[in-house]
Parts: C-alpha cells; structure tokens; sequence
C-alpha cells in the first residue's frame, strides 16, 4: 500500500464518519458545520501523523542494527 | 470600537452558515420597564428563564441604601436559621430528604414565622435537655463518688476497728504499767480540745490529679489526707459534656481555714465537689436514692431526645424546599435592588443583557408574570443600542463545556471574536496524544474515562472530592485524550513499549540468510515501507534512538507550523467578521509569509528530504540560507532552483517585518484625521439626535490619537511576532522531548521490572515484579505523564497557538438563573 492509496482511505474515513455524524446528530446548519469542522480537524490530525512517520521510513538513511545481545 | 449591532451583519455571508461555538451568541442590551405590583414575580420568572444578566443600575448607593434593604435582611435571618436546622439535623444524625413531592406553595411571611416558631421551640428544647443532662451526669458523678469514696471509708473504718482492738489488746496488758495514766484519759475524755478533722471529696480530671496534690500539700503546709482513686471508665463532664478520664478524691484537713483553701483549689482545678456522710448506711441510702434518680432522668431524657428528633425529622421533609426557597427569594430581592425605581414609584426599570435568541422567551416571561400577578399594565420591553461591549456567551453541552472551560481558563473571548475552542476539542487531545502514545496506556485511560462516562448521572448528583471532581468535570476531555492516544499509540507501535506487527510484516530483514551483519552493518529494506507507524524492527535496535530522535523532532516541527498557521488563518477569520482591511493585509498577510517564508520552508525542506531520500543537511541549509544566501549549496542541495527560492523567501521575510510594522499605524492615523475632518463639516442633525450624538461624544468621544502610542503597540506586536515565530516553533519540540521520555520509561519499566522478574524462573519474585510494574505504570506513566503532558498540551495551546489571533479579553455571561443558584452558596 502506497501513499496514496492510504491517504484515499484516510478521506473516505473521513468522508464515512462526517456522513455518519451528520445522519446520527443532525442538528441544524449551525451545528453540523461544527461537527462537520471536528471530523474535518480530527482526520487531518490524523492523516498528519499518519503520513509524517510514513515518509520519515519512505527512505531510510539509517537501518534498523540489532543490538549485541540478540 | 464602533456599533455592534451593524457588525452582527457579518454572520452569514459568504457560502457556510455560521458555526456552532465558533463565535460567542449575538447579544442585545434590553430595558424592561416593569410595574411595580408584578416586579416580584417578573424577576422570579426571568430567574426561571435563566437567559437575562441584570445590569446595576444603582451601583452608587451602598447595600443598605436600596429599596429591598430590608427583604435581604429578613432572607439572610431566615437562611441563619436554616443554617442552625441543618447544623442540628446533622448533629443528630438526620439528613435532610431530598426535594419532597408534594411542593406544597408556602408564603415567604407564612415561612418566616414558622421557621421562627421552629427555632424558638429547637431552642428551649435544647437548653431543656441541655439541664437535664447536666443533671444527669452530676448524679452519675456524685453515684461514682459515692461509691468510691464509701468503699474507701469501709476499708479503713474496718481497719482502724482492726487496729482499736489490737490497741486496746495492748493496753490491756501494758497500759496500767507504763504509761501516764492521766494523759491518756485526757485525750479521750475531751473531745472539745479534740482537733475537728473534716473532708471534702469530688472528682478531679486525671491528667491534673498530681498538680491538684501538690498544691493541696503545699497549701495546708501537708496537714492534710488526700486519697485518690482513679474511675475506671471516662466520665462525662456535666459543665463541658466531654469524656475526661477522672480521679475521685477525699481530701482530709484540719481547721476551717483549710477548708475554704481546700475549696478554692478545688474550684480552680475544675474538681466537682459533691457531699459525703461518714456513716456507711445513710452512703447505701443514699447510693439507692441517686441510682433511682439517674433512671428516673435517663427515661426522661429519652423522651425528650425522642421528642426532638422527631421535630428534625419533621424539619427535614422540607427543609430542601424552604432553603431553595428562601435562597430564591433572597436572589430575587438581590436582583429587584439592581432595578432602578421610576420617579413616580409606580414601576421600576431593569437593564441587562440577554441573547437575541432569547427575546421572544424572554418577552413570554414578562407576558406572563403580567397575567399571574393581575396586573393592570403590561411590562415594556425594549432593546437599546449601546456602544459597550457585550458579554461572551457560548452554548455550550456536556461534552463541549470542558473544552471550553480550558480556553476560558487563559482568559474570556472578546465578544463574538474567533473561539478557540472549537479546534481545541480536537487538537488539544491530539497534541497530548502525540506525547502520550502508547496504546496499552490509552487503553487504560480510556477505560478509567468511560467508567465515569458510564456512572454520569449518579455521579453528577454526588458530591465528589476535589480530584475526583476536577477528573469527572473533564471526562470527556479524558475521553478524547485517550482514545488519541490509541491512535498515536498504534502509529509508535508501542503497547506497554511492546512493539506489534500488527499491520503487515516489517519492511526490514537479514542481508543474507546467515544475518552476520545485523549487529554490525544493520538489516535491510527488503519490501516496501511498513504501512502503518512505526516499524517493529526498530525496537530495541541500537539505532532505535538516533532514529526515533529525528522523527519526533522532525514531527513535532511540522505540527507546530501547521498548527500556527492554523492560528493565522483563524486571524483572517477574525479580521474578515469584524471588516477590518487593515489587519488583513497589514497583519495576516504579512505574518503568514513570514512564518512560512522560514518555517514553512524548513517543513518543505523536511518533506522533500524524506522523499528523495536525500543526505541533506538541513541545519546547515537553515543556517546558510541567512548567513551567506548566495553562495552554492553544494551538496545540500535537495532541488533544482533551491538557490533562487532561498533568496526570494529570504526577501519575502525580510519585507514582511516592516510590513507589518509600519503601515498599519500610519493608515490607522489617516482613518482618523478623515473621520474628525467629515465631523467638522456634518451637517447639522435635528436636536433629538444631536443631543443623542455628543453624549456618545462624552461618553468615548475622548479618545484622541495618540501616533506614538499606536506605533509602539504595533512595534511590540511585531517584535513578539518575529521573535515568537522562532521562539515558538522551538516551543514545540516539547512534543518530542516528552513523547521520548513517555516512551524510555515504559521500556524501562517493562525490561527492568518485568523482564526481569520474568528471568529469575521464581513465581514469588515474578509476583512482586508484576505489582511493582503494575504500581509504576499506574502512578508514574498514566497519573504523572498525563498530567504533565496535560499541562505542556495546554501550554502549547495558550500561548503557541492562541496568541496568533486571540485578545481573549471579554466578560463572561452570568444571567441571573435559579438553577446556577444553588452551587455557590454551599
């Protein structure tokens, strides 16, 4: 799976659960845009941190070495 | 500055309705002129509505000076009896019964004089049982003395008698011979020459017992007998009603001057004195007479203790409703005092602030109060136009209000001024998380949280210790934080710092199946990257650390800059509802290519090194970019044309600074010299308006311009602007140092603790190990690191983020409200 392919599910994710919270809690334009907006907010934050340790390991400078013991 | 009505026209342009929480509700200063027949009941039921802020319209008089002076009094001498029934019910042990069902309706001058009869009854009865108990445990002393001093007195009776007899075996033998005859019988035969011996006895406190002897010796010059004999159980006081544990005496003398020594010695050391016969037989009586005494009193005060605590039971069916009650009313007397009286003392006028989603409530409640209080008049609602600044109000749930409670806690929003809360509720948690990653331990919160959850409503109705409140106030905060930090834990891989393949297998392996290299060069990248978080191979690697060092350094940069343009953006937002050009091209515009000119770059940089896989260095690339930027990169070199960027953004920052520095105060000035020149030549306005126009005049017409002001506020903002961008930026590598430390110490407490228990192969030891693995997680990394990581969260947030656009320096709305009524006076 490649980056895109999870950042794709990160938006359908995102796109199921603002669905979902609108169908669930509707309550009026006003407060759907708030959740709306939360949802927004949660799935970057997560896509963030999600994507930074992806690309941090996409290539290496340094490898895993195993310590003396094992 | 400047009307906030026409401002409230900002909402809803543009293509999104307004938001939830975003902007603090719409407010309206509204004046209610209320007859004065119904002004009782018209705040009674606006205090039921909860929705209106009473302004003081009588802030110049003293509390004594205004109208209901005297209700207040009456309440606060109702609400002291109150007090005194309470303190009574749970003297004896009786709580007062929750809200009783029949609310029977009870007039405020009917509950006076009751609670003043209730009182006045409580009272006597109390100091009638007060006596009879005094009395009580007189005769239980004086029975003790009794007892006590009469075995004493049997016992030596019985062995002088012993010792007569032996005497006069003696004399039989002895007494003619030797002995002056004469002198003998002058002793027995005059008793009027016989020294009078006399006794006092009592009881004395123990711990004072030896003082009391030697002051008796010393002050009878030792002509005296002092017998003490210890009581075996505490004996209660009948002047103080306390246990004390007690000696009974019998204090011998000669002379009547001894006597009233005696007596005054007593009457210092506190010793209750009580009669005593010689003769042992009237002792009997008299101990028969008193026993009878004590049971007689006993039932007596039985009856009475009966007696009382049915009346305090009887208190307590309704105590609850007179204390709301009386509670109520005194709010309401409060409220009616902030009214102004009408000349004509026919009406009185009310002032305050209140929703503009609230009007139609608002004026039903007045409707009404009007018809339940057969009132002639209606009472008139307006709504005045006011220059001052409005409270801040958000609506806010059980789940929002926590979130919200933080941002208060930095300081009120302005009126209708960007909330930061709203993201809040979710970067707050996030930002946490990222510090507290680890899901083992995420679990454990999360599950701690949703036992409160869970227990909400029995909870919220009990009263709860100071921790346990300030944790069940935040439990959804808890709860967010928690199940972040799941997410982030997954995206670590560490549970309990136990790393898990738990998507897919690692992307690194031996370079040959022998593995001779793994400790030395390192494994390979055999397939494609792990696809979820960090790869299980790293734990417990050598290169683990250098590794997982570069990485949160690296992430906690890039959150940081996302997250305070986040905060810029929110400024825009700001400036654009307020319709204030000035700060959007003059501060957002310039603040934003300043912080990303450099940090944005620096993220860039970042992303792109990771990309190409690059050997880069990005320090030197930073650090060179200012000190020689034209000179080649060399090596550092991450793409094509990097050169030319570097300069433009270089310059970009360079302009940015006087940008946001200079402009702005000088256009500010310019606004002001067109406004006061239109002034000067307005056109005459009819009286009414005019008269209108300068008590605005007076009132803030006295601002002049003061240029140097502005521009040093201005220069400020810029220098804490430049100099946060940096300042702040490091700020956030705090994310990396404690979600290292978080990390480093579970691992050592689960290879130090439990690994090692595990590997001495003894059940006891392994035992020992898990409770002190057990006690360590949970003290240390779920209590201590969350509220550390709670509090670097919260700084992160306070000053990093919200310092981009938030004044914060509004007021709270506090509508008068009988249901916020009931917490601040306990």
């Amino acid at each position: 799976m490649g980056f895109w392919v999870t950042t794709l599910i990160f938006f359908l994710v995102g796109v199921v659960a603002a669905l979902s919270v609108r169908l669930c809690c509707n309550g009026g334009p006003s407060t759907n845009l708030f959740h709306f907006t939360l949802v927004v907010t949660a799935i970057m934050c997560c896509w963030m941190m999600w994507a930074i340790v992806y690309l941090a390991q996409l290539k290496p400078l340094i490898v895993p070495i195993l310590s003396e013991g094992e | 500055m400047g009307d906030y009505h026409s401002r409230g026209g900002g909402r809803g342009h543009g293509c999104c309705p307004p938001m939830d929480l975003l902007r603090s509700e719409p407010m309206q200063l509204v004046q209610i002129i209320i007859p004065i027949e119904s002004a009782h009941l018209t705040v009674s039921y606006l205090g039921d509505l909860g929705l209106l802020q009473f302004k003081d319209l009588n802030a110049d008089k003293s509390p004594f000076q205004r109208t209901y002076a005297n209700q207040i009094k009456r309440c606060g001498e109702m609400a002291r009896k109150l007090r005194f029934f309470r303190e009574q019910m749970t003297k004896a042990g009786i709580s007062p019964s929750a809200m009783s069902l029949t609310q029977t309706h009870i007039d405020l001058d009917d509950l006076e004089i009751k609670l003043g009869e209730l009182e006045a009854e409580l009272i006597e009865v109390n100091t009638n049982s007060e006596k009879l108990q005094r009395t009580y445990n007189e005769l239980l002393e004086y029975k003790l003395v009794l007892q006590k001093a009469g075995e004493f007195f049997y016992s030596v009776q019985s062995s002088a008698i012993a010792q007569q007899r032996e005497i006069e075996a003696h004399q039989v033998f002895d007494g003619s011979l030797d002995s002056p005859l004469l002198l003998e019988q002058e002793i027995l035969a005059d008793p009027s020459k016989q020294v009078k011996l006399g006794f006092v006895s009592g009881l004395v406190p123990k711990e004072k017992s030896m003082a009391f002897e030697r002051i008796l010796f010393r002050a009878t010059r030792g002509n005296m007998y002092l017998k003490q004999v210890a009581v075996d159980d505490p004996v209660t006081d009948p002047v103080s009603g306390e246990k004390v544990a007690k000696n009974v005496f019998v204090v011998f003398y000669s002379g009547e001057r001894a006597k009233t020594k005696i007596l005054k010695i007593c009457e210092a050391f506190g010793a209750n004195r009580y009669p005593l016969t010689e003769d042992v037989g009237k002792q009997m009586q008299m101990i028969d007479e008193v026993s009878g005494k004590i049971s007689e009193l006993k039932t007596t005060i039985d009856i009475g203790l009966i007696q009382r605590d049915n009346m305090l039971k009887n208190i307590g069916y309704q105590f609850e409703q007179w204390n709301q009650m009386v509670r109520r009313e005194k709010s309401i007397y409060h409220t009616l005092n902030m009214l102004s009286l009408d000349v004509t003392k026919k009406c009185v006028v009310a002032e305050g602030w209140s929703p503009v989603f609230a009007t139609n409530q608002v004026q039903d409640a007045l409707k009404r109060a009007t018809y339940d209080s057969n009132s002639q008049v209606g009472s008139i609602f307006q709504i005045l136009h006011t220059k001052e600044s409005p409270p801040t109000y958000f609506q806010t749930n059980k789940f929002t209000l926590a979130f919200q409670e933080i941002v208060d806690a930095y300081g009120v929003a302005k009126y209708q001024e960007a909330n930061p809360g709203v993201y809040t509720i979710i970067t707050f948690p996030f930002l946490f998380a990222v510090m507290f990653g680890d899901w083992g331990h995420g679990i454990c919160l999360l599950l701690a949280t949703l036992y409160f959850i869970f227990r909400e409503k029995k909870l919220s109705s009990q009263k709860l210790g100071d921790i346990t409140e300030m944790t069940f106030g935040g439990r959804y905060v808890l709860m967010m934080m928690a199940m972040f930090s799941i997410y982030t834990g997954l995206i670590y891989n560490e549970f309990f710092s136990v790393p898990f393949e738990l998507f897919g297998k690692s992307a690194y392996a031996c370079r040959d199946p022998s593995c001779r290299d793994a400790t030395s060069e390192g494994l390979i990248k055999v397939r494609s990257t792990y696809p979820f978080g960090v790869d299980p191979k790293w734990h417990g690697s050598r290169s683990e650390l250098p590794f997982l060092n570069s990485l949160k350094m690296k992430l906690s940069i890039l959150l940081g800059v996302a997250q305070m343009n986040l905060g810029i953006v929110l400024s825009y937002f700001n400036a654009k509802f307020f319709r204030n050009n000035l700060n959007i091209w003059y501060q957002f515009v310039p603040q934003l290519i300043f912080l990303n000119s450099l940090f944005g770059y620096l993220s860039l940089l970042i992303i792109v090194k990771w990309c190409t896989g690059s050997k880069a260095d990005l320090y030197h690339v930073m650090i060179y970019m200012f000190l020689s930027p034209t000179d080649d990169l060399g090596e550092n070199q991450l793409f094509p044309g990097q050169k030319t960027l570097q300069l433009v953004l270089l310059l970009l920052a360079l302009i940015s600074v006087p940008w946001m520095l200079l402009p702005k105060p000088i256009l500010l000035k310019k606004q002001h010299q067109e406004r006061h020149q239109g002034q000067s030549y307005a056109l005459l306005q009819n009286t009414e308006e005019s008269l209108e126009l300068e008590q605005d005049h007076s009132s803030h017409g006295h601002e002049e311009f003061e240029f140097s002001e502005v521009f040093v506020h201005q220069l400020i903002h810029t220098i804490e602007f430049v100099l946060g961008a940096v300042s702040n930026t490091a700020s956030y590598l705090r994310l990396w140092a404690l979600s290292l430390a978080h990390s480093e110490l579970s691992s050592v407490f689960y290879e130090k603790v439990l690994l090692l228990a595990w590997g001495f192969n003894n059940i006891i030891i392994l035992i020992v190990g898990i409770i002190v693995f057990i006690f360590a997680t949970i003290g240390v990394l779920l209590v201590m690191e969350t509220l550390s990581a709670f509090l670097h969260a919260l700084r992160l947030h306070w000053v990093e983020f919200q310092n981009k656009f938030y004044e914060g320096d509004g007021y709270k709305f506090s509508p008068f409200s009988f249901a916020l009524l009931g917490e601040d006076e306990d």
